[in-house]
């Protein structure tokens, strides 16, 4: 699967994407936090930080860390706050 | 005028204080523009507090492009200043003989000739009456677009604007082309300990990651982001992604334009970012990049830059001039209006017509008149698709792919906003199916209202609204810091209400109807190109505003 970021999340991974093996959105996060060390403080033990959102395909908005994940699917990392 | 304690304690400030003006005069002369007519500069209880983000005023009125309530707020020494003077509001009736500026010293009101700077930009004009009267004065003052009462004109202080619905229109009717204010009177607060305290730890929680956007990219950072979800308005909202987006990002801009950031007096968070351009500079906020790029299809920065710069000196609301604009070009673009050079994609047509908006010259006192009455204007069917609601130009969130905000669109007192409706943040969440609005999305927007209500009243950025972990108990603890009174959650909860309710009560003064709850047809039935399944059908806008409704009990 693959992960996208915008805003905040891209500045600190310092990349706008990657491919990783993950069957679910826990374990997204938990690559996320070995490969991207600039994402530590938007990473915590229960899910991401309530100022980032989560969304699948450009579609759903996934909070569970239990969601499933399939191979060909993209998962987006945003700021939540989007006012302008 | 006197307030009583009650009714600062029913309105708080700034927005709400600023209804309650505009409701009790049952009088309102029909045409916005009349002397008559009331301008109102509302304070707020916690202006000059150490509260991080409290320096703001509201610039309250009916709005000449939507004849319904306005409230735009804009931030800074200003809103000190006037508290420091002794108000809780300043109330500008009728008309000087000549221009002048309206200098408030401490109590003492008096005007002065302002022909010297008649014509002259927003920035100029601070300038020259800062050196003239004094550099502790806080200027507001209206550009050339306010003297020629375009109806989306602002009001300008210190960089920043009261931007939407044309109060720079109002302020120019009377002849007033600034208002000075020097204040030198202490503010207190009834419990100064705690409200340190408070102060303390609000600003030391608004340096961490839930403003981290606002710091690094500023709101520009939405740009990307809403092109990824196809929610970016583009070429008048024919499309909802924009090709040469990634150009126009706050990512790509730094890379082409030396930028520094700067803050509002008394904020902690550092949202403006501005770009070098030439000798001069600009601030550059996600509304500029969509309204006068995207939405124009215009790709090159520097013109979206300096388009963005001359609206700014011209004293003229982005996002309205962006979405007469685009619409213009639309006409043009079907055989509507003959002005062959007023095409998508070019940025030198933008400039063209934002300054002959500014001096409502050529076709530019058209486009004065905002998309409504320009649709009305060239008829043909063309209503359908001017981007507004009551008139006021739609921001740049696409409502057939956020139909929560397509909702807080429609039932907006001042029309089509994104900053008294935050439904956005529903819809980039996983409360609601941004593409399939529900009832239940009704709740959530009615919430997002509320605290927008609450928020210009207190008056506090809306940036702050993640930092808040307990927002109206957090509200509440402030406010019995600086007032004193014993103030609730529940309190404010029902203080938001009846402010909501009472911009309604002056749009019904002003003639409102069920029927202006709406969205142009255009977003009716038709899908976004790159998004099919974004539909939103006529039928169940209807349905939400009726629940709308049926929920707040109207």
């Amino acid at each position: 699967m693959y992960v996208e970021f915008l805003g905040i999340p891209r500045e600190r991974a310092g990349i706008s994407e990657l491919e990783l093996e993950a069957e679910t959105l826990g374990q997204v996060l938990g690559a996320l936090s070995a490969r991207c060390p600039g994402l530590s403080d938007l990473i915590t033990p229960a899910g991401l930080h309530p100022s980032i959102a989560a969304n699948l395909n450009g579609d759903e908005f996934v909070t569970s860390l239990e969601t499933r994940l399939a191979g060909d699917d993209r998962l987006l990392i945003l700021s939540a706050d989007v006012g302008g | 005028m006197p307030l009583s304690e009650d009714v600062l304690r029913q309105y708080i400030g700034g927005s709400g204080l600023g209804a309650w003006l505009l409701a009790s005069n049952q009088d309102l002369p029909p045409d916005p523009l009349s002397p008559d007519a009331p301008l109102i500069f509302a304070f707020s209880p916690l202006v000059g507090s150490p509260l991080t983000t409290s320096a703001k005023f509201a610039v309250v009125s009916r709005s000449p492009l939507t004849g319904r309530f306005n409230d735009s707020l804009a931030s800074s020494g200003f809103a000190i200043a006037g508290k420091q003077a002794g108000c809780d509001a300043i109330v500008i009736v009728g008309k000087a003989p000549a221009l002048s500026v309206l200098v408030i010293d401490d109590g003492n009101v008096r005007l002065e000739p302002a022909g010297d700077v008649a014509g002259e930009s927003c920035p100029v004009t601070e300038e020259r009456l800062r050196a003239r009267l004094g550099t502790d004065y806080r200027i507001a003052s209206i550009g050339p677009a306010g003297e020629r009462a375009v109806r989306y004109a602002t009001i300008s202080h210190d960089g920043r604007h009261a931007g939407r619905g044309g109060s720079g229109a109002v302020l120019g009717s009377k002849n007033i082309k600034a208002i000075a204010v020097r204040g030198t009177q202490r503010v207190g607060w009834a419990r100064p300990r705690q409200l340190t305290e408070l102060s303390r730890d609000l600003s030391k929680r608004s340096f961490g990651p839930a403003t981290a956007k606002y710091r690094e990219l500023g709101t520009a950072a939405n740009l990307l982001t809403f092109n990824r979800f196809g929610t970016l308005p583009t070429r008048n909202f024919q499309q909802g992604t924009f090709e040469d987006a990634p150009n126009l990002s706050p990512e790509q801009l730094r890379v082409e334009y030396s930028r520094t950031r700067a803050s509002c007096v008394a904020c902690t968070i550092g949202c403006e970012h501005i770009y070098s351009v030439g000798k001069s500079s600009v601030r550059v906020e996600y509304e500029n990049l969509f309204a006068l790029g995207s939405l124009c299809g215009v790709s090159d920065h520097a013109a979206v830059l300096r388009a963005s710069q001359r609206c700014d000196e011209l004293g003229i609301d982005t996002i309205s001039a962006g979405g007469t604009i685009a619409f213009a070009m639309e006409c043009v673009e079907r055989g509507l209006l003959d002005e062959p050079w007023l095409t998508f994609g070019s940025g030198e047509a933008v400039l063209r017509a934002i300054d002959l908006i500014g001096t409502r010259e050529g076709v530019g006192a058209l486009l004065a008149e905002g998309s409504r009455r320009a649709a009305e204007t060239i008829g043909q069917g063309s209503i359908a698709f001017a981007p507004q609601v009551k008139g006021l130009e739609i921001p740049g969130y696409e409502p057939r792919g956020l139909q929560t905000m397509a909702l807080g669109f429609a039932v907006g007192a001042r029309g089509a906003d994104h900053n008294r409706s935050g439904a956005y943040d529903v819809d980039f969440s996983d409360k609601v199916d941004r593409r399939h609005a529900t009832l239940d999305s009704v709740r959530h927007a009615i919430d997002t209202e509320d605290k927008a209500a609450l928020m210009d009243s207190l008056i506090l950025c809306k940036f702050l609204r993640r930092v808040l972990e307990d927002f109206h108990g957090e509200s509440a603890a402030m406010l019995v810091a600086v007032t004193g009174w014993d103030v609730t959650s529940d309190e404010l909860r029902e203080t938001a209400r009846r402010i909501v309710a009472t911009k309604r009560q002056v749009n019904l003064l002003a003639g409102w109807t069920l029927a202006e709850d709406t969205l142009p047809d255009r977003f009716f039935n038709s899908p976004l190109p790159n998004d099919p399944e974004a539909v939103l059908t006529r039928e169940r806008l209807q349905e939400l505003v009726a629940e709308y409704h049926r929920q707040r009990g109207w």
